[in-house]
């Protein structure tokens, strides 16, 4: 289950990107991940979906794109900064 | 609601991948060759080393970190047959070891008394291919008593692995196994990849792989 170790990572980089005060606000996870990267991509979808649907995130949606080779990566984050509807 | 994206591109590994990169200098900078021992649950990792540190422990200078997911049986078997000290790294349910671990367990190792440090992974053929823990080189173990097709079944270790060791030799006689075979389906996988012939538990079963280390320590001298 080398996949909780991965998820546990695009968390920590996501936090590390939008700091510690943003996380809360995180909607959407995007990552790349290639066909050779050795990761199963429902059980990674399970970990991230139990890890940023708990504190302190709050339901953040993992976006997986499937790519060839062995590309593993965090391709960007949608963040809710708030407005008028809020 | 004002949706902001923010570009990333960060590979998921990088973290990893540079405290890997940190044990490696660290290991280098102490002159210490290090293998990363990856294989199955039970292909015979921890008997292998049992005789390598009985046999060759003192004379190299040899030093184990240990992991398991539960219990530190595989440590204190390996203490019995050496003074030096066997670091255990108790994973708690992870599949693998990650430097992170690897580094904290080398606090504890005395790398002046050390020239070759076993790092002995998981028993696993998936998760552990995946993490570099800033070894030289991992080195796979694959027993006769499996399939000759691991190669094939677990691609990513095979590729990853510089060397690979066929152990439990003594009981080839026995059980339906062709080495041929398996020697062909790792190649399929690595062409490159070395493999040596070891049977930990008969008399003469471990010159072969005592004689690559021996030449291994040589190179890097």
């Amino acid at each position: 289950m080398h996949e909780m170790s991965i998820a546990l990572e695009v968390c920590r980089i996501a936090e590390q990107q939008v700091g510690v005060a943003a996380v809360p606000r995180v909607v959407a996870v995007g990552l790349d991940v290639g066909d050779d990267a050795g990761v199963e991509i429902s059980s990674l979808e399970f970990c991230l979906e139990s890890l940023l649907s708990t504190p302190p995130f709050r339901g953040a949606r993992p976006v997986i794109s499937r790519l060839r080779g062995d590309v593993l990566r965090v391709s960007y984050l949608e963040v809710d900064d708030g407005g008028p509807d809020d | 609601m004002a949706v902001r994206t923010i570009d990333v591109r960060e590979r998921v590994m990088a973290r990893s991948d540079e405290l890997a990169a940190d044990v490696r200098r660290r290991l280098q900078a102490a002159g210490v060759l290090t293998f990363n021992l990856v294989s199955s649950p039970g292909s015979g990792k921890t008997t292998l080393l049992e005789r390598t540190l009985a046999d060759l422990g003192e004379e190299i200078g040899i030093s184990v970190v240990t992991g398991d997911v539960q219990t530190q049986n595989d440590a204190d078997r390996l203490a019995r047959h050496t003074d030096r000290l066997v670091q255990a790294v108790v994973t708690n349910g992870a599949c693998h070891l990650d430097a992170r671990q690897v580094a904290t367990a080398l606090d504890e190792v005395d790398l002046d008394r050390t020239r070759l440090l076993f790092i002995e992974n998981v028993g696993n053929l998936v998760c552990p291919a995946g993490w570099d823990l800033g070894e030289d080189a991992k080195i796979v173990l694959f027993s006769v008593t499996e399939g000759e097709d691991k190669p094939v079944k677990y691609p990513k270790m095979f590729q990853r692995a510089r060397y690979a060791v066929l152990s439990k030799m003594d009981l080839l006689p026995h059980v339906p196994f062709s080495v041929e075979k398996a020697v062909d389906f790792a190649r399929q996988v690595n062409p490159t990849i070395e493999f040596l012939f070891a049977s930990a538990l008969a008399p003469d079963g471990m010159r072969e792989w005592y004689g690559f280390l021996r030449a291994q320590l040589r190179r890097t001298e």
